[in-house]
């Protein structure tokens, strides 16, 4: 029996007043949401008998007519069709904006997705490299060994191959083909380019596009055979455009040709862009920087300004030039005393890293940055870097005062070493002066410490209040039972079936079997021991793990996450513990009202078909 | 192994409205279906789970959906996204 779409949502639009009448038209799962502007020129009775229209309500300038899932957004197309507005409408826009995040911090987040899945194999590099080269550099025979030579090259494997791993993580969260993102990774540190770690040996060019020569150093679109290896920042642009491009191709490609033109064409062009602009202008920015490097080391201000700025250049993988400055002291005849700088960077990653995982609750957390912290202390940043500092943002800006202070205090100290390649705890090795050493090492982390847990707070899912208003008292009404548990009402108020929820969704039982209450209080209780297993964003849902594995959702009003979390106090986190009667989230009913929506607080065992014995009081 | 890719345009993000219907969609199925957002991952026939994912607008879903059945509930599920999210 298919529904006419075109003709029901006619005559929809006929005894609405028309088109003009309509200020808004949205759709849910099952129903047709329109904003009318004259409510008088709606016939409601009309519209209670049109053909696939199974019911009609008003909530307060919205008018709702129930169609069904499946249907509803068919009817909707053609409602458009129809009057001719765009699904988009100007109250959508502005929430959208209003839930965006500053444009930095959304910059700051792919990295972060990118990095997090693959740190168990860089920590494990990075750890393995650190001892390695410890060992190797304190028992100088063990340098020689099989034994050394084995490790060496099972532990720089991550690192040596970053690249990949990088561009296979971005295609992932990026949308992209992981596959083609591999070969994009695999393409930037190809065995015909010289190895990246020896830009400063010289390499070789290539000239597709002619020889207009633009600067002494740079040739209109020429590709040096340079590989991209610890590169980070190109690699995972590399991939962001391939993924875009891909899409891009995916969608305007006819079928019948995509398998043969999409993947080539999105390998050979990224291809291009990458070695001809993305690269490019990471060697001038390493050259700079290595030309900015030079003459700043030369004074204790200049070294202060590098120990700041030290750990953004590795961000950017701008870091590969340094030992060329450090070969230069040495071969001149003095100490390296480059390394006491990269040494108090680092080592102020170490410690700020530190305070993160030392300060902070969420078990998750605290299991990276741990490890990550031990790896930076042995000089390998880029996990802690990654995947703890630069994600929660405030450690690394710590990082870079502490790496600043350090990288003074080294300065005046006038230390310097024998030789290049380690920083941090490995160190040691080649250091002429250790006391000292010791000295800026513990100021570094020590301040990046400090700081870190002085500024860094754990946020977003952090508890906003502890406050309990003991006014209120948790109910001791049961409303339903499960496992022989007896669930009490999480809210003081009257208990109604669940078809009578004025919702669809809920009402149908799609999610949980259960109960509504219009509630006479504010306080949301826990109604039994149990685990918070979800606390929504906008502050008006939570959900608790509880007794033989029941799991209770308690979400308060219909609609309410447009709200966007106004009204709404949540005392608990995700991952927190709850005892049964503890408080929970408080809402205020005013603002409730205020924007329109019931304030009945559903309350559904969402697990109820796992439970033979689920009864409802 | 089947996978979808989906792009959230519900300003809403994951809320509990959407995470019903999918979930519910999900569990039709035999096939083990896995979402990930991010760095986060869930069990779709887990509501719970599902709704404590971060996910907002614009955000891209992966999905995965692995075992006998695995073709319709790929299909079943993509439906079920355009439709409520």
């Amino acid at each position: 029996m298919a529904l006419d779409y075109r003709k029901c949502a006619q005559e929809i639009v006929d005894h609405i007043g028309g088109r003009e009448n309509v200020a808004q038209a949205a759709h849910c799962a099952t129903r047709l949401r329109l904003v009318i502007k004259d409510n008088s020129k709606v016939d409601k009775d009309y519209l209670d008998n049109i053909d696939g229209v199974k019911g009609m309500f008003e909530s307060n300038g919205q008018l709702q007519l129930i169609i069904g899932t499946g249907t509803v957004n068919k009817v909707y197309d053609e409602f458009l069709d129809i009057t001719g507005m765009t699904a988009a409408t100007k109250d959508d826009v502005k929430a959208a904006a209003a839930a965006k995040q500053p444009l930095w911090k959304r910059l700051l987040k792919p990295i972060g997705d990118v990095f997090v899945p693959i740190l168990p194999a860089i920590v494990a590099s990075g750890l393995m490299m650190g001892l390695v080269e410890a060992l190797g550099k304190a028992i100088p025979t063990f340098a020689s060994t099989d034994w050394y030579a084995f490790m060496d090259m099972v532990a720089n494997t991550a690192f040596a191959y970053l690249p990949v791993i990088v561009a296979i993580s971005a295609a992932r969260v990026f949308g992209g083909n992981i596959f083609l993102g591999a070969v994009i990774g695999l393409l930037m540190i190809h065995s015909a380019l010289t190895n990246g770690w020896s830009a400063a040996d010289g390499y070789n060019v290539w000239y597709l596009f002619g020889h207009l020569k633009i600067t002494d150093n740079y040739t209109l679109l020429q590709i040096n055979q340079l590989g991209y290896q610890g590169h980070v920042i190109p690699v995972m642009l590399a991939v962001l455009f391939m993924s875009k491009l891909e899409g891009w191709l995916h969608k305007h490609v006819p079928e019948m040709i995509d398998l043969f033109v999409t993947p080539l064409t999105t390998v050979f062009v990224t291809a291009i862009v990458t070695f001809t602009i993305i690269g490019p202008i990471f060697s001038s920015l390493e050259t700079m920087v290595l030309a900015g490097a030079q003459v700043l080391v030369t004074n204790p201000i200049g070294s202060c300004i590098m120990g700041a700025i030290y750990p953004v250049t590795v961000v950017m993988g701008l870091h590969h030039m340094y030992n060329v400055i450090e070969a230069g002291m040495l071969a001149a005849g003095g100490l390296n005393t480059w390394m006491p700088i990269a040494s108090a960077a680092n080592f102020a990653q170490f410690g700020a890293c530190l305070a993160v995982a030392l300060k902070a609750r969420n078990q998750k957390t605290k299991a990276v940055a741990l490890p990550s912290s031990l790896s930076a202390a042995l000089g390998i940043t880029e996990p802690a870097i990654f995947g703890v500092n630069l994600r929660f943002y405030k450690p690394f800006v710590a990082g870079m005062i502490g790496g600043a202070v350090g990288a003074l205090v080294a300065a005046f100290l006038g230390i310097g070493a024998s030789a290049y390649g380690v920083t941090g705890i490995p160190g040691y090795l080649t250091i002429e002066q250790p006391v000292q050493y010791t000295i800026v090492l513990a100021i570094s982390a020590g301040i990046a410490f400090i700081v870190t847990n002085a500024i860094w707070k754990e946020e977003e899912k952090a508890a906003k209040k502890a406050a309990a208003p003991d006014v209120e008292k948790a109910p001791e009404n049961t409303v339903f039972s499960a496992a022989g548990v007896e669930v009490k009402a999480p809210v003081a108020g009257t208990v109604v079936g669940r078809d009578q929820i004025p919702d669809d969704t809920f009402a149908s039982g799609v999610l949980g079997d259960g109960v509504g209450i219009n509630p006479t209080a504010e306080t949301v209780f826990a109604p039994f021991d149990g685990t918070i297993s979800t606390v929504a964003e906008s502050k008006h849902a939570v959900g608790i793990t509880g007794p033989a594995d029941m799991e209770l959702l308690i979400h308060v009003g219909v609609d309410t996450v447009a709200m966007n979390g106004e009204g709404f106090e949540v005392f608990v986190a995700e991952g927190d513990s709850v005892k049964a009667g503890q408080p929970l989230l408080h809402f205020s009913k005013a603002a409730i009202a205020k924007a329109n929506h019931p304030d009945i607080v559903v309350t559904l065992l969402t697990n109820a078909e796992d439970f033979d014995d689920f009864a409802i009081k | 192994m089947k996978k979808v890719d989906y792009k959230v345009t519900d300003p809403k993000g994951m809320h509990a409205r959407p995470a019903g219907i999918i979930s519910s969609t999900a569990k039709q199925f035999a096939s083990v279906i896995r979402v990930a957002c991010g760095s986060e991952e869930a069990d779709m026939k887990k509501l719970l789970p599902l709704m404590g994912l971060t996910v907002r607008q614009n955000d891209v879903l992966h999905i995965t959906i692995e075992g006998a059945d695995e073709a319709e509930a790929a299909a079943a599920v993509e439906a079920s996204l355009k439709e409520c999210f």
